[in-house]
């Protein structure tokens, strides 16, 4: 079993590399905002190699990815939090994150937050692309901004009531979720000695436990599922649907179920990338509903065509990329000059300029390069050479070509 | 091989369920009946021609065969399978596969790519399978991948199979699309006028790959065919429309002595048509190929 043992290898050095990062990447990079930068930039990774399942491969155009990023960001930082608390209570944890127990809390929160989006996905997904046309883009923006707005515009603060209103007031509303109160559960708690330790509770907002080790292995995991997934019979399937819808049909491919699966793979994707997101230690422990604006979809989306639709090594560029060049400008907007502009045009914000130069990179390319950076190919694609297979080497019956059979003439 | 007469006598007697059965089908587009109250059955593993001037309806039967567009009355079946509910996939996967008139390839796709499409739902290993790269799933990509080569090969295409499909000429292409259905392992194949654009020896290639088809693989064939030399001396059962409407069906012999169909259809091009009739007989003299039944016949006419 060579196959097997090389597999094996390959994932014990990757997870040795994961632990070694996790430990050394303070030390590796040793400026905080840099290491932030880099594990957003992951981040964005699995944000754009997701939004590239539907967008590129399926070729159907979704705009409201920040939607399902924040549901993965949402369910990921509540299910995390709760764990957080409740090993505090019965584990007598620290207040603050423990690596070893982060193989407790983010197996659960990615999955959470996986399958929450998953299901958010099926549901928007399944009757927008059973219809032909744009419905999906109309559709995933309406239900990108309505996510927001609801969480937003959410009753916080007093009595919200109980139900769903109530479950959203705990959501912190515009000012973001940092973890369940802990006066609310003290409140529920009939046990002193629990009661007791509560008390003792510091409350750093959601758990950081998403460090180098799970962003870097989830980047590699989402990257390997992207590329197996372009390279099997399925992928192949979404291209050839891409080409030509009622010939896949006729062929025995159904399209609005390859359309649908892709749909919810995607936004799968971006349930972990907001799950991760929710957990990382980028200084912010909480979720804000501006993290998941249109602004964060259109980002997605300039990552996935500025690499090239279809390309997994083009949305790991396109990722990489667009997060430094918003970090880049939002180090422009602390320069003396530009504050000074600013004093002098109250109303210039390099970030609405950005997306006036992203637009116009984005429809330059359009012209020049329609397929993108890579277009559909690959970085370090192996020629693939699809000649004769192993064994079977007699070419079997190529009969009926010329005119053979000596028929008779049926005298009837 | 000259024996499929007998064996389509035989069928006929052991199997009485046609392969395709429609009843009264009907499909309008807006005002325009495209196809009005069809009716007819094709025999297990019989050569039908379904011809017509062109806007007949001819294509859209195909289409509502398929189930790209759904009939507003009348049932189709697919020998106890009711169509009717089923989506275009569906109907793939029961065994029923089609070409387009208007060639539809994958155009990106390579030649064996393009093939290998058509045996994507017969996949053991799933999606699961192919993201944790098992060895089912390599043994599948193998399975098909030799079974598409074999089938590239008996259309001679096994050559170009790394080729982007555009890339083939018109009469590869045509024949690719052939190949693609075949991997259905269909046991119904409809076929939209395969011999468009054939020159003469072509359209005699074609005529023998379709027989040979049909007996290697224990089919049923309905031709869409303009191509007069080709549906005479290929269809054992003809059924022809004009405006929708059945105007005539019967054996070759008969269905092209009939007065309405001199009228509607021939009526323009009988004497071309006839001509195309007499010169492939008169290939066929030294050939001794295609005596069937259109030799006689042809002198009988003219
Ligand atoms: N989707 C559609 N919408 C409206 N009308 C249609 C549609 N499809 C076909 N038709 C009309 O239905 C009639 C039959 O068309 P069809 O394509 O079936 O003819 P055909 O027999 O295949 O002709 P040809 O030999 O030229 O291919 C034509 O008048 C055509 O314009
Ligand atoms: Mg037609």
């Amino acid at each position: 079993m060579p196959r097997t043992l090389r597999r094996a290898i390959v994932t014990l050095a990757l997870i040795g590399l994961m632990i070694a990062l996790e430990f050394g990447f303070e030390r590796v990079v040793t400026d905080a905002a840099w290491r932030q930068l880099a594990l957003a930039a992951m981040v964005n990774i699995i944000v754009a190699l997701s939004l590239n399942v539907i967008n590129g491969m399926a070729g159907q155009f979704s705009i409201g990815h920040a939607g399902f990023v924040g549901v993965g960001a949402y369910t990921g930082a509540v299910v995390a939090s709760n764990i957080h608390i409740w090993l505090f209570i019965h584990h007598r944890t620290e207040s603050a994150p423990l690596f070893q127990n982060s193989f407790l809390v983010m197996p659960i929160v990615l999955l959470s937050a996986g399958a929450m989006a998953g299901i958010f996905g099926f549901v928007v997904g399944l009757p927008s692309l059973r219809l032909k046309g744009d419905y999906l883009a109309i559709v995933t923006l309406g239900f990108a901004e309505i996510f927001r707005l609801v969480i937003a515009t959410a009753q916080t603060g007093g009595d919200a009531g109980g139900g769903i209103s109530g479950a959203l007031a705990t959501l912190g509303g515009q000012n973001g979720y940092g973890g369940p109160d802990v006066r609310t559960i003290l409140t529920t708690v009939t046990d002193p000695e629990v009661t007791a330790r509560l008390n003792t509770y510091e409350n750093g907002g959601v758990p950081q436990y998403a460090g180098p080790f799970w962003i870097f292995g989830a980047v590699v995991v989402v990257a390997l599922i992207a590329w197996r997934l372009k390279f099997s019979g399925w992928g192949r399937a979404l291209r050839a649907l891409r080409e030509d819808e009622i010939a896949s049909a006729a062929v025995g491919v159904d399209p609005t179920r390859y359309k649908v699966t892709s749909f919810v793979i995607a936004a799968v994707g971006a349930g972990v990338a907001g799950g991760l997101l929710a957990s990382m230690r980028d200084g912010n422990p909480t979720i804000q509903p501006d993290q998941f604006t249109f602004n964060t979809s259109f980002d997605a989306i300039t990552m996935v065509i500025l690499g090239g639709s279809g390309s997994v090594t083009g949305a790991i560029f396109g990722g990489v990329f667009v997060t430094f060049t918003v970090k880049m400008i939002e180090q422009l907007q602390g320069l003396e000059s530009v504050q000074a502009l600013k004093v002098q045009f109250p109303s210039l914000d390099l970030n609405a300029l950005r997306m006036v130069v992203y637009a116009a990179v984005l429809i330059t390319l359009m012209i020049l390069r329609p397929e993108g950076l890579f277009g559909e190919r690959e970085l370090f694609k192996k020629a693939r050479t699809k000649k004769s297979p192993s064994s079977n080497d007699t070419p079997d019956k190529p009969v009926a070509t010329p005119v053979p059979e000596p028929a008779k003439p049926e005298a009837t | 091989m000259s024996a499929y007469r007998e064996d389509d006598a035989a069928q006929k007697t052991t199997s009485s369920v046609p392969v395709l059965d429609l009843r009264g089908v009907t499909k309008t587009f807006g005002g325009l009946r495209a196809v009005s109250d069809v009716t007819f059955s094709v025999p297990e593993r019989s050569i039908f021609g379904l011809i017509g001037p062109n806007g007949a309806g001819k294509t859209t039967l195909f289409n509502l065969i398929t189930g790209v567009y759904k009939a507003d009355s009348g049932s189709i079946r697919f020998r106890t399978t009711d169509l009717g509910p089923l989506k275009p996939a569906q109907i793939a996967r029961v065994g029923v596969a089609r070409t387009f008139q208007n060639i539809r390839l994958f155009g990106q796709l390579t030649v064996l790519e393009n093939v290998l499409i058509a045996c994507e739902h017969k996949r053991k290993a799933h999606l699961l399978s192919a993201l944790l790269r098992t060895e089912l799933f390599y043994r599948d990509e193998e399975e098909m991948k030799n079974r598409a080569l074999e089938l590239l090969a008996i259309f001679d295409l096994d050559k170009m199979a790394d080729e982007v499909s555009t890339s083939l000429s018109y009469g590869n292409q045509r024949r690719l699309e052939i190949a693609r259905a075949m991997m259905l392992d269909p046991k119904l194949l409809l076929l939209d006028e395969p011999a468009a654009g054939m020159n003469y020896g072509e359209a005699e290639g074609l005529k023998t790959q379709i027989r040979w088809l049909r007996d290697r693989f224990e089919l049923t064939v309905v031709l869409v065919e303009h191509n007069m030399q080709v549906v005479m001396g290929v269809c054992e059962d003809l059924h022809v429309l004009d405006h929708g409407e059945t105007i005539a069906h019967g054996p070759p012999e008969l269905v092209r002595k009939h007065p309405k169909v001199l009228a509607a259809y021939l009526g323009e091009d009988a004497d071309e048509a006839l001509d195309a009739e007499a010169e492939a007989a008169a290939h066929a003299g030294q050939g001794a190929e295609e005596g069937d039944s259109a030799a006689p016949e042809t002198t009988e006419l003219t």
